[in-house]
Order: structure tokens, then sequence, then C-alpha cells
């Protein structure tokens, strides 16, 4: 089994000929089995065209057999690490039987609603090709099985025709049929050389799905189809692509935001040997270069006076969360956003409280420190109108629309390339990619393919980060000391308005990316609230791994446990008793206890706890243990235990993988990571002022996942978010010292035992 | 014009001395493998071999390797590095993987140097590469399979 990389170059390719050169397509494989695929009269329509041979069937939209018995899956994801790339397509595997030996993966790069993500329909009123939120897996695995099934039944049905017996006399195994009563066998391959097909397949019950224990792919420990080209150097990422004739661009940025180049002096920029042109560009001034070299040193060459006139100016981060705090702090201020989640009313149960518990949390903004930095290759047609793009991204719709716009063209004349992803964690699902819009400008600027390429310092300087925010947490108390409120005001700006405008426009205020993670669903208290106040945004801003709840959950279940603490209780039980009416979070913290041997107390260690859920129904909880050196407020985590649920594992090794990943990333963010801003320039540049993990900082992870037959929800961020709440509850129990703020630097540790 | 070996195959590049090695690894000689991550040695993913040593490429100006033996990911005769890539498989590391042939080059010149390293070994020598998507467990678990094989 194989996938297909993506071409690096390859004839444009239309709609009509894509559909062509896999032969008939029908479109059944995810109409009507979730109700959001169903194409409407706007959406370009997906007629099924005559087969151009016997030879090649597309059972649906989603898998091709070919007489060779080779079978080809479409992937609509995008891989960067998650594993999706091969648990989708083994899902479709499995429901056909198919022999995986012989299935190649291809990698779907045009924007077309048949393969868009159901649950992405609602956000832009059609589905489209967008892998963020943890949801792929989710999403699609009822689309994977039915398609699977269907194309199983279809071959079942020939072979019963062709051979005069019942399909019930029939099974399948490794991509054959075979009639076990007269010994008869077919392969896949050699049915469909025999099939009059039909314009569309019925759908398949559910009841005659496989059943689990016959599963031969499932549930077990595939290799990732991506892993062996990602250990032999053979991965091909964005940065990667090289398309003759190609040249290279690096831009000069304005150091500000919404700032201009005013005056460019690039006299010793075009002395340099191997610069071919200087392009100035709305936000910045791209060198062009023969080599990449050439580019960079024409750069660094450059002498350009900006506008100084932008807003931005004036932001120095620790004002702005000041200024946050105190809206957040101010009860009586709201905007316009509707409340993210209301349960019951607050208010009688504030005004009757015996007890009113405040506490206030912040956090900095994060940089997303993907290993590859930001580029694009694009290849502009002479009338400016067509390109084709050579890209890292999370959406190939996105990307291809987002081009569109740029070029003032139509979707029909943007080809994608998309490539594999050197880190995702949010970076790449932006709608208006700068890097992919300066590889555009300047490949029509000078008529050839260009490479941009950011250097560390700019991918540092011009990220999109996880935003900064103020958070109010606040607990009512009755006299039987119960908790009857609880309240969450989370001061923050609007992520979808600068990241993904059209999808904002479809939110009705509601931020899903924001205040991801900002809600109490697991715990019996009978009145909730929790609401955004959307605030000015002093950098630019992206969903960032855990989308908001790495912040969200850092607040809240930090919380949980000044209330537990409040209440003379253990932080444990505590949550074990007020998730008393949900099983699944209950059951997630009761096996955490135990893995961690919560009761036994430590010498010179202590743990902390934290309950994460994570959009679907997947859950998790997470307990750090922690050694606090409380001369110089240095926090080492020595392990960390984590059990979650989310349902039937679909491969349990990754499964293991991303949950060791959510683990490192979210400690590596809650001890160390900090963006700063002052005038409106980003203070750090590379890895020595943004320090990420390393692997001496490494606690031993403890991953168990609760087992059942609970359809499977994503795994790809759960329980990044239990890492905050966790650790910052470790170092209170360790020292008695509370730190409220992201991330959880010694200067913060000392401040906070100093009280 | 530097010359040099490249995975035991001698070339001459067409280069100004001052260029990194590693674009002229990358883009000159299109070996992709080595990869671009901070351009000042502070993650490791640009790691290849210059006579038999861990070096950052990015740091490394062309001049710098004339006539010396440059190693690649892409090397398909070093036993260690072998052993490394298949143990990377059947550990299953990579996730986004963009790292990681930084890592393997890296784990190489430890295996050659200390064929049993103990896991404060591994850990004392990887420290210089960064792996953002937190494979640094497997890494160790990794290593320790290749030099079971080695």
């Amino acid at each position: 089994m194989t996938y297909n990389k993506p071409p690096i170059q390859s004839p444009k390719t239309t709609r009509r000929e894509f559909l062509q050169s896999v032969g008939i397509t029908f479109a059944v494989g995810s109409t009507g089995i979730v109700g959001a695929c169903s194409l409407d009269s706007s959406s370009e329509p997906n007629e099924p065209l005559p087969s151009s041979s016997n030879n090649t069937i597309s059972a649906n939209a989603w898998v091709t057999i070919s007489a060779d018995d080779s079978i080809k899956i479409m992937y609509a994801g995008t891989e960067m690490g998650q594993g999706s790339m091969t648990t989708l397509p083994l899902v479709l595997a499995e429901e056909l039987d198919a022999d995986w030996e012989n299935v190649n993966v291809d990698i779907v790069s045009v924007h077309d609603p048949v393969y868009g993500n159901p649950i992405r329909y609602t956000y832009y009123g059609f589905p489209i090709l967008y892998t963020a939120g943890s949801r792929t897996l989710e999403a699609y695995y009822p689309v994977m099985r039915q398609a699977g099934a269907q194309a199983r039944k279809f071959l079942l049905d020939t072979a019963a025709a062709e051979w005069g017996v019942p399909v019930a006399e029939l099974k399948t195994e490794l991509s054959q049929v075979s009639h076990t009563a007269s010994g008869r066998t077919l392969t896949y391959g050699q049915i469909i050389g025999l099939a009059e097909l039909p314009d569309n397949l019925p759908l398949v019950d559910e009841n005659e799905y496989k059943s689990q224990e016959d599963y031969r792919y499932l549930g077990k420990d595939i290799t990732r189809v991506d892993v062996p080209g990602k250990s032999d150097g053979s991965a091909e990422f964005g940065i990667d692509a090289q398309v003759p004739g190609m040249v290279y661009a690096s831009v000069l940025r304005a150091p500000v935001e919404g700032e201009e180049p005013l005056d460019i002096n690039d006299v010793k920029t075009r002395e340099i040997d191997g610069v071919i042109d200087v392009i100035s560009l709305p936000h910045g001034v791209a060198v062009v270069g023969e080599s990449v070299e050439a580019a960079f040193w024409g750069k660094s060459a450059l002498e350009v006076i900006w506008t100084t006139n932008s807003p931005f100016r004036n932001v120095n981060q620790s004002e702005t969360l000041d200024t946050y705090e105190t809206y957040a702090r101010d009860l009586t201020f709201s905007t316009d956003s509707p409340l993210w989640q209301n349960v019951g009313d607050i208010e009688p149960a504030f005004n009757a409280a015996n007890n009113v518990v405040e506490a206030m949390y912040r956090a900095d903004p994060a940089y997303h420190a993907q290993m590859e930095p930001m580029n694009a290759t694009a290849s502009v047609s002479d009338d400016g109108k067509s390109a084709e793009i050579w890209v890292s991204t999370q959406t190939q719709s996105l990307t291809v629309m987002a081009a569109a716009d740029t070029l003032e063209t139509s979707i029909d004349k943007i080809t994608l390339h998309p490539m594999l992803i050197g880190g995702g964690y949010g970076r790449r699902g932006e709608y208006q990619a700068k890097y992919v819009d300066e590889a555009l400008l300047v490949s029509r600027a000078i008529g050839k393919p260009v490479k941009v390429i950011w250097t560390r310092e700019e991918d540092v300087k011009d990220g999109v980060f996880r935003p900064l925010s103020a958070q109010l947490m606040r607990a009512a108390i009755n006299s039987d000391g119960k908790i009857t409120a609880l309240q969450q005001r989370v001061a923050t700006p609007s992520v979808l308005s600068y990241y993904n405008v059209p999808r904002w426009n479809l939110a009705e205020g509601r931020d899903g990316i924001s205040m991801n993670g900002a809600q109490t669903t697991r715990y019996d208290i009978a009145n909730i609230r929790s609401e955004h106040l959307i605030m000015d945004r002093g950098s630019r801003v992206a969903a960032w791994r855990g989308v908001g709840s790495s912040y969200t959950r850092f607040a809240n279940e930090s919380f949980i446990d000044e209330l537990a603490h409040h209440q003379g209780a253990d932080p444990l039980q505590f949550r074990i008793d007020l998730a008393h009416n949900d099983p699944d979070g209950r059951n997630v913290l009761e096996e955490v206890g135990l893995m961690a041997d919560w009761s036994r107390k430590r010498e010179g260690s202590a743990l902390g706890v934290a309950l994460s859920d994570y959009g679907g129904f997947s859950v998790a909880a997470g307990i750090a243990e922690v050694s606090v050196n409380e001369q110089t407020g240095e926090i080492q985590v020595l392990n960390y235990w984590m059990v979650i649920d989310a349902g039937f594992l679909v491969a349990p090794r990754n499964v293991n993988a991303q949950m060791e990943g959510n683990v490192t990333m979210g400690l590596s963010n809650a001890l160390k990571e900090r963006i700063t801003i002052s005038d409106g320039i980003v203070d750090q540049s590379n890895f020595y002022d943004y320090p990420i993990m390393r692997m001496d900082e490494m606690p031993d992870i403890h991953v168990k996942a609760i087992i059942n037959n609970k359809s499977p929800s994503g795994v790809g961020e759960l329980g990044l978010a239990t890492t905050g709440a966790s650790v910052a509850n470790a170092v209170f129990a360790a020292t008695g010292a509370r730190v409220r703020e992201l991330p959880l630097t010694p200067d913060r540790v000392l401040a906070a035992l100093r009280g | 014009m530097a010359s040099f070996t490249i995975n035991s195959e001698s070339i001459e590049v067409d280069a100004n001395p001052n260029t990194p090695l590693l674009w002229v690894v990358r883009e000159h000689l299109k070996l992709t493998g080595t990869k671009f991550g901070c351009g000042v040695g502070l993650c490791g993913a640009c790691t290849v071999h210059v006579d038999g040593n861990s070096t950052f490429a990015c740091m490394t100006p062309v001049s710098a390797v004339e006539g010396k033996e440059v190693t690649t990911i892409e090397a398909q005769s070093n036993p260690a590095q072998n052993a490394l890539k298949e143990a990377w498989v059947a550990e299953a590391v990579p996730q986004c993987g963009y790292c990681q042939s930084g890592q393997i080059m890296r784990a190489a010149t430890l295996l050659e140097n200390n064929p049993k390293p103990s896991r404060e070994d591994i850990v004392n020598h990887m420290r210089t590469n960064i792996c953002r998507c937190g494979t640094y467990n497997r890494i160790i678990k990794a290593i320790e399979r290749a030099a079971e094989e080695v």
C-alpha cells in the first residue's frame, strides 16, 4: 500500500478532466449519509459521465478498483502527522474487505463539495475540505464506511449474478469474492470487468456493515502510509516543491501590521549577484533571486522606510492585557456576542449565594512554532488569471478560494498541489494565507514560477498567534457548600473575524475558535453562564492546537481546583462528585486517579488534575506530577498520566502518539512559551527567545484509553487542554502558591510563592 | 565553485562560497530530505554529516566543506543510518515528520561513536534537535531499537 505523492508538475486539470480520469463517479458515497453533502444547483454539478473503459470503475466518489486489482481510495483531509491520511482510507478498505497491500491513497486536491467535510457545511453553506478541530475522523467515518460497504455490495451482487448463486452464499476477503460450495473465486479486479454499471448505488443499511470482531485493519496497528517516507527523507513537504524554471523570493515585511513601504532603496540589493528583481507588495518588499540565498541576501540589503500610521503601533501587550482584565472584571460590560453557554439563570443564584468565589486568569499569546516555516510555490499564467500552487495547507478549499480572490479569477482556474504539512496546529488553516498571496503576486509580476520561503525570524515576527486573554471565573456557593452557579467571562479577541472572515460572516457572533473549551458540560452545576467579551486584537490571531481550550480550560479547571480548596475537598474526588451525572467524565477521572496512584503522597513532588471535554464526545483527564524549585521558581514535570475516552480506537498506537504529542506541546506551552508585543512589534524572533520543549525536559507520559464501541472521535488535540491547569494545580499542591497566568514561568511562580 | 563528496559522489557546485550548505544541498542539488528549520543552529532540522560529524548545514558555508565528505538522509550505505530508518518505521516515530531527517542524522553519529548508548546518553546527544509534534519518547525507543540491530 502506498500513497500518491502530489505531482510536482502536472498539466492543468479541469474538473471535467478530473472526473473522466477516474471513470464513472457516483456521488452517493457521501450524499444523504450524514445529511449534509447533497449538492444544490449553486454548487458544481457532479454529473455522471460515460465510462471510458470497463477496466476502471469508481463505485462512488471515493474508491476506484482497477482490473489489475489495485484499489485507489480518495483522502479528503490533509496529513499533518495526525494520521487521518491512513485511518480514513483504512475505514473504507475495511468495509470493502480490500487487500490493503494493493491500496493506493490519493489526496483530493480540488475544492469539490462531494469531498467536503460534512460538519463543515453549516459554516460555509456547503461542505468544504478543511482539516481542523480534530473533526476529520469523526465526520468522515460514516462516509467511509458507507462508501466501502456500497462498493462491496456491488461486487457481491455482480459475482452472484455471474455465478447464478444467492449472494448469501458468497463471502469476501482480501479483494476477492468466493463461493465456498463450488470453490469459485473472482478478484475484485475481475468482477469490475463483468459489471453493467448503475448510475447510482443504493445506500447500504448499517446492519449490513462488517462486525467489529471481523476487522482485519481497524483497531490494529497498521503502518501509516506517510511514515516510511518521513523516515528516509523522501516525504515531500511544501518547502520541497521543485518546479522547472522556478526562482525564489524573500519578502521584507512591514514591522507593524497595517503599514506599507513608503520609500524603497534597493541599490545594494540589485548589486548582489543572482538578484533578479525587487517588487513592492502591499505589505512589504519582495526580492526575487535565481537562488534562495540571493533572495535572502538581497532582502537583507534592502533599505525601506515604512509608514508609521498604523493603530497597531500603539499596542503594548501588558497594557492590552490589563484592559482586557478591566472589561472581564466589570460585570456590567458585554459585547455583541451571544452567550456561549447559558444553563439555568446565574443571577438569582449569585444573589442568594452564601459565598462568591472569584479568580482572574490571564494567558499570553502563543506561537505555533511549526517546524516547517511558512512557504508557498506558485506559477501564475501570462494573463494573470490562472495559477498552480504547491503548498502545505490544512484546507484545500479555502486555499483555492482565497487564491481565486487574490487573482480576481474563478476557482476552476486554480490548480492546487497539496503537499505534506511540516506542522499544522492551526497555522495553515487561515483563509487568506499571506505566504500564498506573496507567491502568487510575485509570480504574476515576474512571469515565472516562484518559491517564497519565510525565515524563522519572519515566521515568528509575522506569526498569527493564539490570542491574549483575561478570564474572570466566578462561582456562587450556597449555605450547604454547594456550587449553585458558575460564570466564565472570557475577554479575548474574535479569532474568526481575522482568521476566517467567510466563516465569521455566518457565525452569528459566536466565535467557536476563541471560545472553544469555555463551557462546563461534565459537572452537575445548575446555573452556568459563559460569555465572550470580544476585545480589539493586538496581534494577528489564529487557531492554535487545542483551539481555544489551552487557555479557556486553564481557567475553568484551575478554578475548579480553587473551589475544591475552598470547600476543603480533595481536587480529584471533588471533580468525580461533580461529574456524578456524566459517566464518561467520571470514568476518565477515576481511571487517571488509579493510574497515577493519586492518594499516595510523594516526597518532593505533588500531583494536579484537570478534565477536558473536547468538542464531539471525546473526553480526557490528565494528572501532572511536578516538583518546584522554590528558590528559582522552576517547575519540572516528572510524570504525566492521561486517560481518554474517544470511542472506538481505529488506530490505537496512533492514538497514543497523538496523546504524547498533545501532552508535550501542552506542557511546552504551559511552562515556557510566551509571545510579547511592544509598540506593535513582536519581541521574539527564533527558538532562543521562544524556546520549546526539548528531549531532556520531557516527563514520562503514560496514556490509557477507555475501551468501548462508541463511534470514533478525534484525538489530535484531545488532552492538550488538561496540561496548563493540571500543572498549575500540581504547583499549588506542592507549594500552596496559585499561579493564574500562562505560561507558568519561573518569575510568575516566584511571585505567587511570595504571595 | 566548491568541490566535495556528497553521499559518496564527488561533485562540483557553482555557488557563492558563503552559501549555507543547507541551500546547496536542498535547492542546488535538490536533495530535499535535509530541512530548513531555524537557520541558526537551534533546531537541528538541517543536520547532515561532514566527515562523519553531525553538523548544522544552515550554519556551514559551502566553502567549509571543500574536499570533505558530506552525508545526508538520502545516503543508502550507512549501516547506522539504515538501522535507524527501519527503527523509525517500526516505532512509528514520525508525526508531521519534518524534523525527522535531522533527528535520524543526529542519532546516527551517536550510534557510530557509542553503539550501546544509555537513555541518558541518548537524551544528552539528542537535545540539540527539536520536535514540535512531541515524538521525543518514541525517538528514544527507536534509537534503542536501532542500537540492538547495529
